[in-house]
């Protein structure tokens, strides 16, 4: 059996090992593999800005709703407090704003819906709002903050 | 040139090239996509979390504001491109210029419009995005997005 010898002179050469290379790749995708999971993705909520409709044929009236939400965090829906203001997940506005858009849907009128923020509440708020109406899938949102004097 | 089978009459043989190829095919693919994403982070800016929001549509021409938020002083910056602009109207004006420019692209893209996408912190007060909103507007630009993360 052959065995290497460091000390056996010249003649010896360092050969590139294969075994070593392929444990520090595999440690290395290892990390990346963990690293892969813990990635933070950006993504977007669209919204429109209100402007100028083109009225050129007759227009449905749309069935619009207004969200509130106020300085500490509390959520209405058309005046009515919805959900605690600690929950994030926002589950009884999903579940009504899921229900008013299949509503909407089967009338066939577009769904409208303006959220009204007081101008201190904190944004994070407003995009667990906006979250909730993503699942809803209510595209016409429109977002605006009351001016402070008001 | 060797086959996978080893021949016929012996054990199919242990390739380690096309081992090796895969393993760095694989390691290629998850160093993409973990330091992707992390480059265009504003490290200032820690974004809400909405978990259910749209992907990010990176084929459209777009000005991002980020909105930063000083708690101390509960102030907000604004920062178009990498540059701080104090007075709202400046970041108006900033956004038209951004606007005309990349309205050049958008003629050439697919997609019709030029956007605003803004990179609000959580911690930010509403006034403060209304603001950066605001500034879109003038600017002559009403398709808005909100950024956000898809977790913690």
């Amino acid at each position: 059996m052959k065995h290497f010898d460091p000390n056996a002179g010249n003649e010896a050469t360092f050969g590139f090992q294969i075994a070593p290379m392929i444990d520090v790749v595999f440690v290395i995708m290892l990390f990346f593999m963990v690293m892969a999971g813990a990635v933070k993705v950006e993504r977007e909520l669209p919204s429109k800005l209100p402007g100028i409709a083109e009225t050129a044929g007759p227009s449905e009236s749309p069935d619009e709703m207004v969200i509130t939400i106020t300085e500490s965090g509390e959520v209405s829906l058309n005046d009515e407090p919805i959900d605690s203001p600690t929950s994030k997940d926002l589950p009884a506005l999903r579940a009504t704003l899921t229900r008013l858009k299949r509503a909407s849907d089967a009338a066939k009128t577009p769904t409208l819906v303006t959220i009204v923020s007081e101008p201190q509440a904190k944004y994070g708020r407003t995009v667990d709002v906006l979250d909730a109406l993503a699942v809803s899938q209510i595209e016409n949102v429109s977002f605006t903050v009351p001016d402070e004097e008001d | 040139m060797a086959g996978g089978g080893g021949g016929g009459s012996g054990e199919p043989e242990f390739q380690i090239a096309p081992m090796i190829d895969v393993l760095l095919v694989l390691l290629i693919f998850f160093m993409s996509i973990t330091s992707a994403e992390v480059l265009k982070v504003d490290r200032q800016v820690t974004l809400p979390v909405a978990p259910d929001a749209l992907q990010k549509d990176s084929s459209r021409s777009e000005a991002i504001v980020n909105v930063r938020w000083d708690p101390a002083h509960k102030k907000a910056t604004y920062v178009l491109d990498d540059r701080i602009y104090p007075q709202l109207p400046d970041l108006t004006k900033a956004l038209a210029v951004a606007k005309k420019t990349g309205e050049t692209k958008v003629a050439k893209g697919p997609n019709p419009t030029f956007r605003c996408v803004i990179r609000g912190d959580r911690d930010a007060s509403a006034a403060s995005v209304s603001s950066a909103m605001n500034c879109a507007a003038e600017a002559g630009i009403s398709d808005i997005a909100f950024s956000a993360q898809n977790h913690e």
